[in-house]
């Protein structure tokens, strides 16, 4: 166990130069935007007197000069302090907290729903390779990836909201109801249905894809015909022999995926009003909020790093060829 | 889908004979408890009214917070927390009778204190357009705990004060802002204040919490339990939950025009402009004056005169607005009647003024480029700009737009004054005085969003506005209102294309709403639901 | 063209190839069927589809014909995958050349740069690029290509690696080939199918992407492209559904058909399914 923090140490501590790189890259890029935050609240409240901008901008520090502001954010970010949010009046840290929990759940469970589906009915397929089972998963596979994921979610609220009244359109559990326990869970279980849905079949799709063809190329591959020559039956084979090694194409891909998957949250968040990481995201570009931009970036980084890291380690597992060193 | 059956029919006919005075709104009895869920969208950075002025921040403080004054159902002064108000005969000396044993929400009393803290802390020297108004007070005395005095060293028309004060008089508790850093006190997004519910909690990009104040001072009010605001951004969602029932209302336009329309066929959902009298809006055409294209009042007339409002207002806007006639709604008690449209949507005569101004069209048909900034307040801005764009064409005017989002659009119309015409909207604030003179006035600082930051001046016009906010006599002060829409009418510095209310949609479940002239921004103390 | 035989044999590639024909087909003929401006105001906004003769698939809500914005759409949207996939395998081909041909130092400093690249959301640096330069096209493909180079560099990068201690390069280096000749003519055509079949997924990503910043209302509206239809469409969207769905349909064909191709080249460069 010791062992793996370590090596989870050592892994953050080289992803550190490119991090900073990346928060200091974004800071000088924002600067070259038009409009500061401040504009952004002039837009919100309809104007003001030049005496109450003045006023604002000394209140965002925004008079000072980007030097120095640079400076004093990466000065707290070393004593990990990411700030205080500009559009929300609190720390960033306490917003993202917020914000993470929703975020993580979305992507998870759609995750966890890509993966699963894409599994089996990538195993289906294969299985079926050619005959019209595989033909139709293809078709659909191939029709959710190329449909654009706003459209979708769209679609689904017309569908299961509108019309069916199955599902609520929006939200993230019901709000002015004190729920505890498994009532809770079950409530945001019930809204996260869709989002997570819509999010995960673009997913899913890819999955799909990659599960058919990493079977049918390890079922080419000359141990598994050595097992077949062995007399194993073809579950067993399929098990212990394909399977293991058709999952790390699939796994690399959810290291890959993860920050996409964020990017994507983002319109899936605003559609669905999810308070999550990516609407937080959305919202800080747009008020050029740039400490709660930075937060944002800073934490969804770590959170890429650690699912790799992860990642990692279940590759180690799987494949003996890799041994940990 | 089928409104009425035979036996509702006769049942309201049986009414209609039996109640002929009533209307069938005032036929049930009013609810107590209850608790109504309002659409929200955008977030707030600051919940506190006598620091930000802006009806995103009254729709939910207002009922927390209280102001001196509100309007009423046809747009007349009424008390709030003051009961009266005099003038001194030179307009310089204001004075205000507050009301008494009205409590804060934490217990402690209300008193003329309170009032001056405001006064002299938020409304004069942080509140946005209220510094303005409030430039010329000197001191505010407090003879006693319920009387307040304004002291101006230059006429205050007490009207125009009274206006203003509905949206710009509201009252935070000195006690808990006195001594503290006023920009960072954590009851500016957590309000205290005299108002018929208490706030909660307000869970950033989720929701917003009210409950019902026991202790109000209009006793027996307010009827609701709790109002929860829903924050939802995208608009075809929230039109959703409208439709499932997740939330009751939705107002200031903040549903898609075409969803708003669909609203008006199903029964379960009132659609009004009803409410909102006092928050009129235009569609606006701004120009940049440093282009000397722009500069020739021949093109601006001819710019003006290619584009058919009336066509936008039926054909993209589902004839929610109409063409506006100048640059105060016609509801107002200031706009000059008879108004007219001085250069109606005629495309040949803009064709000829072009020719006219040495602008033909070249041998690709266009005459010159223009470059659009639109700042995006509500859907129908991007169409607006759209609309602009393919009208302009017509009449060889080649109009690129630049999408930008809010904040890069107003730096590039008011601090970089990179445009050549701009669109957007401007609301009216009940008053010409409040926010609608500052589009005009010349002198206005780079940076300052919706200020006359176009490069255009006029003696006559700056000397118009600056006597007319200090003119006490209601009937003079009209007068020089009326010149100064003339003059904006033909010399085009800026041009209001439509005139709109902003429109609500709520469920039929819903009572008491609507009542007063600006409703949406009101406390609800009178609200009621059936449940 | 023992390759191209093997590609018209499977059904999908046929399909995909006809599909992409086709909208290749309509691009080009969008001057001819529609010739001037598809954004100007033809008619009454929001007519529906096969009502009025002139606007077979109806009019949108600012009385665009919208027939006319979907053939000079795939157009748009044919450029926008193009250009930014070419954006996008440009960088990723000559970092990741560079990285996998000299390792060392070299190798780290742009491996961290990839790196950098990847752990941020693609879709947020997009965001953050249009808020920073603005919405106009050239600006919008140029950043999706930007952001969507990584992937790219890492495929190069491995396939250089593999294939620097083959005996050919080894041949070259020894006869005494200059660096850039050894990487870009002797080494670069044989890494290079990988990242072709990568392409496909980079054009259908593009095309998606620029569709999902139309929906943020964050691309040029002076471009007729099907994502800004959609995106001006889901104010219409409980109604008059068709102004989303027609360019909504269009983009998922035009996706569709690159992914078939891609799927189609795949199998026809993969060598152990060939049998199948």
């Amino acid at each position: 166990m010791l062992h793996i923090l370590t090596l989870a140490f050592r892994r953050l501590l080289t992803t550190i130069p490119a991090l900073v790189i990346i928060l200091i890259a974004l800071f000088l890029l924002l600067q070259l935007a038009p409009g500061d935050t401040v504009d952004a609240l002039l837009a919100q409240i309809g104007g003001a007197e030049s005496s109450v901008i003045d006023e604002m901008r000394h209140h965002y520090e925004l008079d000072q000069s980007t030097s120095s502001r640079l400076i004093n954010y990466l000065w707290r970010l070393v004593h990990l302090d990411l700030g205080q949010s500009a559009i929300y009046n609190k720390p960033v840290s306490h917003m993202i907290l917020e914000r993470l929990p929703a975020t993580l759940l979305l992507m998870g469970c759609a995750m966890l729903l890509a993966f699963t589906f894409g599994t089996i009915l990538g195993i289906l397929s294969a299985q079926k390779v050619n005959r019209w089972p595989d033909t139709l998963i293809s078709i659909l596979g191939l029709i959710f990836y190329s449909t654009p994921s706003f459209w979708l979610a769209l679609m689904g609220i017309v569908v299961f909201s509108i019309y069916l009244n199955w599902l609520p359109p929006s939200g993230f559990g019901s709000i002015g109801e004190s729920l505890t326990g498994m009532a809770a869970i079950v409530d945001i279980a019930w809204y996260l249905i869709l989002p997570t849905t819509t999010l995960a079949l673009v997913y899913l799709a890819i999955y799909l894809r990659i599960m058919r063809a990493s079977l049918l190329e390890v079922s080419t591959l000359d141990f598994v015909k050595t097992a077949k020559a062995k007399g194993l039956s073809r579950r067993k084979i399929l098990v212990n022999h394909i399977l293991r090694n058709a999952m790390l194409p699939m796994i690399t891909l959810i290291g890959l995926q993860a920050g996409t998957m964020l990017g994507g949250s983002v319109v899936i968040e605003t559609i669905f009003a999810i308070p999550g990481l990516g609407r937080l995201a959305y919202d800080s570009v747009v008020q050029r909020d740039l400490n709660t931009l930075l937060g944002v970036v800073f934490v969804s980084a770590i959170l890429v790093i650690i699912i790799n890291f992860i990642v990692d380690m279940l590759y180690a597992k799987l494949d003996p060829r890799i041994t940990g060193h | 889908m089928k409104l009425f059956n035979i036996k509702q029919t006769f049942i309201i006919g049986l009414f209609s004979i039996l109640l002929p005075f009533y209307s069938m709104a005032d036929e049930k009895t009013p609810q107590h408890g209850g608790t109504l869920v309002v659409h929200y969208s955008g977030e707030q950075r600051v919940l506190n009214p006598a620091l930000r002025a802006s009806t995103g921040v009254y729709e939910v403080s207002g009922k927390v917070v209280e102001s001196l004054v509100d309007l009423d159902a046809d747009s007349q002064v009424v008390p709030v927390l003051a009961t009266s108000w005099t003038s001194s005969a030179d307009g310089k000396t204001i004075t205000f009778k507050l009301r008494e044993g009205v409590k804060w929400h934490d217990g402690k009393p209300f008193t003329s204190q309170d009032v001056k803290y405001n006064a002299l802390e938020f409304w004069k020297k942080r509140l946005n357009f209220s510094t303005a108004l409030q430039l010329n007070l000197t001191s505010v005395d407090t003879p006693d705990d319920y009387t307040v005095v304004f002291n101006y060293s230059r006429p205050m028309p007490l009207d125009l004060l009274l206006r203003a004060l509905v949206d710009l008089g509201y009252v935070v508790p000195k006690h808990l802002y006195e001594g503290t850093d006023v920009l960072n006190n954590p009851y500016n997004t957590a309000p205290v204040g005299t108002g018929p519910f208490k706030f909660i909690e307000y869970q950033r990009g989720q929701h917003i919490i009210v409950e019902r104040n026991p202790d109000y001072w209009r006793k027996g009010y307010p009827y609701l339990d709790k109002i929860i605001w829903r924050i939802i951004d995208d608009n075809s969602s929230a039109s959703a939950a409208l439709e499932s029932g997740q939330i009751d209302l939705s107002s200031y336009s903040k549903l898609s025009l075409a969803d708003i329309n669909r609203f008006k066929q199903n029964a379960k959902f009132e659609v009004l402009t009803k409410g909102s009298q006092a928050n009129i809006f235009n569609n606006t055409l701004e120009f940049n004056f440093r282009n000397p294209i722009i500069a020739n009042l021949n093109v601006r007339k001819a710019i003006v005169q290619s584009l058919d409002i009336p066509f936008f207002t039926d054909d993209f806007l589902y004839g929610f607005g109409k063409p506006a006639t100048g640059i105060i709604p016609s509801s107002n008690a200031f706009y000059p009647k008879d108004s007219k449209i001085i250069y109606p949507f005629d495309r040949e005569k803009a064709e000829q003024l072009l020719d006219e101004a040495g602008y033909q069209r070249k041998t690709d048909g266009i005459r010159f480029n223009l470059k659009l900034v639109h700042i995006n307040n509500g859907e129908d801005v991007p169409l607006f700009a759209t609309f602009i764009q393919q009208s302009l064409a017509e009449v060889g005017i080649n109009v690129v737009i630049v999408n930008l989002d809010t904040a890069g659009a107003l730096n590039a119309v008011y601090k970089a004054h990179d445009f050549d015409i701009a669109t957007g909207w401007h609301q009216y604030r009940g008053d010409p005085a409040v926010s609608t003179t500052v589009w005009l006035r010349s002198g206005s600082p780079d940076g300052a969003p919706w200020t006359n930051q176009y490069g255009w001046k006029s003696e006559t016009v700056d000397q118009l506005i600056d006597n007319a906010a200090t003119e006490i006599d209601p009937v003079k002060r009209k007068a020089l209102y009326v010149q100064l829409v003339d003059i904006v009418n033909r010399e085009l510095p800026l041009w209001f294309a439509t005139e709109r209310e902003f429109i609500s949609v709520v469920s039929t479940k819903v009572h008491n709403h609507h009542n007063t002239a600006r409703w949406p921004s009101s406390s609800w103390f009178d609200v009621w639901i059936e449940h | 063209m023992a390759i191209l035989k093997d590609y018209f044999r499977s059904p999908i590639a046929r399909v995909g190839t006809i599909l992409l024909l086709l909208i290749i087909f309509i691009a080009l003929t969008a001057d001819w069927f529609f010739p001037g401006n598809p954004l100007r105001l033809a008619g009454r906004p929001l007519q529906w589809p096969f009502v009025n003769p002139k606007f077979i698939l109806g009019t949108d809500q600012a009385g665009r014909n919208i027939a006319a914005q979907l053939f000079h759409g795939a157009k748009v949207s044919l450029i926008i995958g193009l250009v930014s996939t070419l954006i996008a395998i440009i960088i990723g081909v000559v970092i990741g050349a560079i990285s996998g041909f000299y390792s060392g130092w070299i190798d780290d400093i742009l491996m961290r740069l990839t790196e950098a690249f990847q752990i941020l959301p693609n879709f947020l640096l997009l965001l953050v690029g249009v808020a920073v330069f603005g919405s106009t096209i050239n600006i919008v493909i140029i950043a999706i290509g930007v952001v969507s180079w990584p992937p790219v560099a890492r495929l190069t990068r491995a396939e250089f690696l593999s294939l620097r201690n083959r005996e050919f390069v080894q041949a070259g280096k020894t006869i005494g080939m200059s660096s850039t000749r050894l990487m870009f003519k002797e080494i670069l055509p044989n890494a290079l199918p990988p990242v072709i079949m990568y392409a496909s997924v980079i054009l259908s990503t593009a095309i998606l992407m620029e569709s999902a910043l139309a929906f943020l209302n964050l691309s040029d509206p002076n471009i007729s492209s099907w994502g800004n239809l959609v995106g001006n469409g889901r104010l219409v969207l409980r109604q008059q559904w068709y102004v989303s769905a027609i360019p909504g349909i269009a983009i998922l064909l035009t996706v569709l058909s690159a992914s078939l191709v891609g799927q189609g080249i795949n199998d026809a460069l993969n060598p152990r399914l060939k049998k199948r």
